[in-house]
């Protein structure tokens, strides 16, 4: 039915005019150097040191922040969601999910900062009520750890808003019908739940993986450039007052891209497999 | 998410180092191809006049009347707390009745040299910029600057300017200690004094070497105070990565609020950004200390877009700027202007302005980098500050 | 099966979260309140210095308008979309979710230089010179949130049966979108709907790259040079979003408070 692709050609105009043109100028230009002409020498650079310690920072902290975002957004989700729970809770919490996870940049850093700085309010009391100093016990906000932690501010509500539709769909008749046939509430999750919320959970992940391998104002703000970053040596490289290599920022842009890639050839099988009983 | 966002990341695509031929008939094409396409309201607005070369070539009057006729500045990349570019553009805007539109306050230069290039022919396009010098450099080199000589250019020091006309130096600071006096009951007066142990948790730079001039600039005066010399920085990264083990440094951007609340008590930074602190927050009792043992300073240029949407008005705030009293100006900012020698010695400094910059003779010690030495070091820095400071 | 009150697991978690997200803003507001002369509570002044700026509301209005018209053409390109492709192209879902992942690699400067060049020059002026250039490169950075959002909404509810009774009924292709399939991801388009209001609400590098003066712009500079209306600004920004979005879900909200009626039975 040839007619059927006729639905989707605006949008793939729109994706090429806008995103892969871009896109692809960025593929190109990172295979050229200083004078324009071909070369792979901004590739190898890659592989120094600090670029394979930054692409490993990055990763690193996307998928912790992308796993452990993603299960206390679904249980936040399934709390806010489940029998009993105030109606009101739940377009507060979608609400202020929206504007949470968007939140970031300096004033997420410094939100942070004056919490479990070194003179935050929650690190004064914890030092004042209750004698624990947590920095002299070796925690520092300023560290990979740190970046974390205030990361998660931004992807515990990103996970919230795309599940929350999805569990919407997971119709009370199967819960009843599967504890009439006997099933424990576990055996409900393992054999109907979270098979069934398993595609989207698997979206979901691979959105926060993206959004915070993207990401980097907040982790600039919050530790100087000390963490090093996939995207924040693009920006030493490209966007700052000090060096200046715009086809090495390209090349680095094509290491992203070659990240998130691979975690697109992991998702892909993983989704059908997930999908697969469905239809 | 707008953490992808703030002081970022790309430049440009087809980005070649481009011959002086092919500069030169490209720019004949895009002159010509400009022309053409440009609208007939601006060549109207702009009036018959070419922008002149030589400030000497044109009486003020009539580069204030065909300014007036152009009616607005576009500029770049001023932070109004930064050497007193908020009162500078104000005055100028009472001065002559130009309207200033300035974007993206906070930007680096890289930014501003990619804004010539990306809005060129737009009439939003910075017609004036403040650039670091390797930047400048930069710039001139692709041609995205005007020539032009301001009527003071002989009095700037050599150092200072751009042979061809393509940038002036405008003012200069030194790397200084910022110390907020509440929390700290010794204030530091050297790098060396900073490795003592009651300043755990306590010093922190204006951002990462790799992409602040600051932090950059603190690393030379890190360097000069250990050892090292304006051709050779890594002392001063040891030094950093001596700070860090010791658990003084924190690796967190020193901003207004992390000076304010105390989160960031000792400060590397430029003196004069350190001195407006002292203004800015009373309660935190900012003290600016330049170091003893290391003097590092560095100044920042002025030019004009080669394009420039307004370039009579571009012209008029080059000329206004390096009159006394826009110099004075900067100063009031607590920089030091390029020309500032020059009015010492005319006696047009006004004492108060003296009295709250920290005494001369500390400057005397003052060591500047040239565009060589400067890029050695970055490309020292890039190599090992993750190394020294992870 | 039903419970009268909340079951205490569930709000063990909404307490912890409620910490979690609280006591930074808590934080912040304190500092907030700091005056700027003496560094100590309490004084409403940055608030002041934030509400008397004319750039404040000016730069608002601005971004408002431009995550309207994001969200408008958002939907109208991908509701559609994401639809077709459930209903009639399945093996091209992998291929655009693929494409949903891009804008998060093409950062943002390249997105804006490379639209500068490649548009500059020979668009019209009404798309080159006003912020509406803003919104076509919005519409891609919310891409990837609205599809799988939107992705997620599709996959709970059964588009062919639905498609199939709506058009064995006689209804034409427009009635059943409009009036079948809609309603019933109205929740995942409206979890787009906030994540794109939000985006552009909070969007800075390629706003400030263009030279356009946006809120987030506004924000990045007020961080960038003052300190306590800087946490004034974070507060105020985070309530004006927080009441801009609870708008959006109550209008999206008023054909009946029962959400999901027709998915129902079965």
């Amino acid at each position: 039915m040839p007619y059927a692709w006729l639905g989707v050609v605006p949008f793939f105009l729109y994706a090429f005019a806008f995103l892969l043109l871009p896109a692809g100028q960025v593929l190109v230009g990172a295979f050229k150097d200083k004078d324009g002409a071909w070369s792979t020498a901004n590739i190898s650079t890659l592989f120094e040191q600090q670029y394979v310690d930054a692409f490993r920072n990055s990763i690193e902290i996307s998928l912790v922040t992308a796993v452990l975002g993603g299960i206390l957004g679904l249980c936040i989700a399934f709390a806010a969601l489940a029998d009993g729970t105030p109606r009101w809770i739940r377009p507060v919490l979608t609400t202020f999910s929206g504007v949470a996870a968007n939140f970031g940049g300096i004033p997420l850093a410094f939100a942070f900062i004056s919490t479990l700085g070194t003179i935050g309010v929650v690190t004064a009391f914890l030092r004042d009520q209750l004698g624990y100093n947590i920095y002299f016990h070796g925690f520092t906000l300023f560290s990979k750890t740190g970046i974390e932690i205030v990361y998660l501010y931004f992807q515990i509500p990103l996970m919230f808003l795309v599940i929350a539709p999805a569990i919407d769909g997971m119709k009370r008749e199967w819960r009843e019908a599967s504890s009439n046939l006997g099933a424990s509430s576990w055996q409900y999750w393992r054999h109907v739940g979270l098979p069934v919320l398993m595609p989207s959970l698997l979206g979901a992940t691979i959105l926060l993986f993206g959004n915070a391998f993207a990401a980097y104002a907040t982790a600039y703000g919050l530790t100087g450039g000390g963490v090093a970053l996939a995207p924040l040596k693009i920006g030493e490289v490209v966007s700052g007052n000090v060096l200046d290599n715009p086809h090495l920022g390209q090349a680095l842009a094509l290491g992203m891209f070659a990240v998130l890639a691979a975690a697109m050839l992991l998702y892909v099988p993983l989704q059908r497999r997930s999908a697969r009983w469905m239809r | 998410m707008p953490d992808r966002d703030p002081d970022e990341m790309f430049l440009r695509v087809v980005d070649e180092k481009i011959s002086r031929g092919t500069l030169l008939r490209r720019g004949l094409a895009t002159g010509i191809g400009l022309t053409i396409l440009s609208s007939p309201l601006d060549a109207f607005a702009r009036g018959s006049k070419t922008p002149p070369t030589r400030g000497q070539l044109i009486t003020m009057k009539e580069l204030i009347a065909e300014a007036k006729k152009e009616g607005k500045l576009n500029t770049i990349a001023l932070p109004p707390d930064w050497a007193n570019y908020g009162q500078i553009m104000s005055t100028f805007q009472k001065k002559y009745g130009l309207s200033i539109t300035n974007d993206n306050p906070d930007g680096s230069s890289a930014q501003e040299n990619q804004a010539v290039r990306s809005l060129k022919g737009d009439p939003r396009a910075p017609d004036v910029l403040d650039v670091s010098p390797s930047f400048a450099a930069a710039g001139a080199n692709e041609g995205l600057y005007a020539k032009y000589f301001n009527r003071r250019f002989k009095t700037i020091p050599r150092e200072m300017k751009d042979g061809r006309g393509f940038w002036v130096g405008d003012y200069w600071g030194v790397i200084s200690l910022g110390v907020n006096q509440n929390i700290v009951r010794n204030v530091p007066k050297s790098f060396k004094d900073l490795l003592k142990p009651e300043y755990k948790n306590q010093v922190a730079l204006n951002g990462s070497p790799l992409t602040s001039g600051s932090a950059l600039a603190g690393v030379f005066a890190a360097a000069l105070a250990n050892g090292g010399s304006l051709n050779n920085v890594g002392p001063g990264i040891d030094f950093f990565g001596k700070l860090k083990q010791a658990g003084n440094f924190i690796p967190v951007q020193a901003t207004p609020q992390t000076v304010a609340s105390g989160q960031t008590p000792i400060v590397v930074d430029w003196d004069y950004l350190n001195l407006a602190y002292g203004k800015e927050f009373p309660s935190a009792k900012w003290a600016t200390k330049i170091p003893t043992d290391g003097v590092y300073g560095a100044h920042y240029c002025q030019a004009i877009n080669a394009n420039a949407p307004h370039p009579f008005a571009a012209r008029l705030w080059q000329e206004w700027l390096y009159t006394d009293a826009g110099q004075l100006l900067w100063l009031k900012g607590y920089s030091h202007p390029a020309l500032f020698q020059d009015l010492a010695k005319r006696k047009k400094i006004p004492a108060s302005l003296l009295k709250a910059l920290p005494p001369a003779a500390l400057y005397a010690k003052v060591k500047f980098a040239n565009a060589a030495q400067t890029a050695k070091a970055k490309e020292r820095v890039n190599n090992d500050w993750a190394k020294a400071t992870g | 099966m039903r419970r009268r009150f909340i079951a205490p697991s569930s709000l063990v978690w909404l307490v912890l979260a409620a910490a979690y997200f609280l006591i930074p803003l808590v934080a912040t507001l304190l500092f907030s309140l700091r005056d700027s002369q003496t560094g100590t509570c309490c004084s409403l002044g940055a608030y002041g210095t934030i509400f008397d700026d004319p750039q404040f509301a000016k730069t608002l209005w601005l971004s408002f308008k431009l995550a309207v018209e994001t969200v408008v053409i958002s939907l109208v390109l991908f509701v559609p979309t994401v639809y077709w492709v459930h209903l009639k192209l399945p093996r091209l879902r992998p291929v655009i979710a693929s494409l949903a992942l891009l804008p998060f690699v093409v950062p943002p400067i390249v997105l804006v230089v490379g639209m500068l060049d490649v548009y500059g020059g020979w668009s019209p002026g009404w798309f080159y010179s006003t912020p509406q250039f803003l919104v076509a490169a919005y519409v891609v950075l919310a891409f990837p949130y609205v599809f799988f959002a939107l992705d997620a909404g599709f996959r709970a509810i059964d588009v062919h049966t639905l498609t199939e009774a709506s058009q064995s009924l006689g209804a034409s292709w427009r009635t059943t979108l409009g009036r079948v399939i809609i309603p019933n991801v109205r929740t995942a388009a409206l979890s787009g709907a906030l994540l794109t209001l939000a985006i552009v609400m909070g969007e800075f590098t390629i706003a400030s790259l263009a030279a356009f003066h946006t809120f987030p712009t506004y924000i990045q500079y007020v961080n960038q040079t003052q300190a306590y209306p800087a946490a004034a600004l974070t507060l105020i920004s985070f309530g004006i979003t927080w009441f801009a979005m609870l708008g959006i879900l109550v209008a999206g909200r008023r054909p009946g408070g029962r959400q999901m009626a027709m998915r129902g039975g079965g």
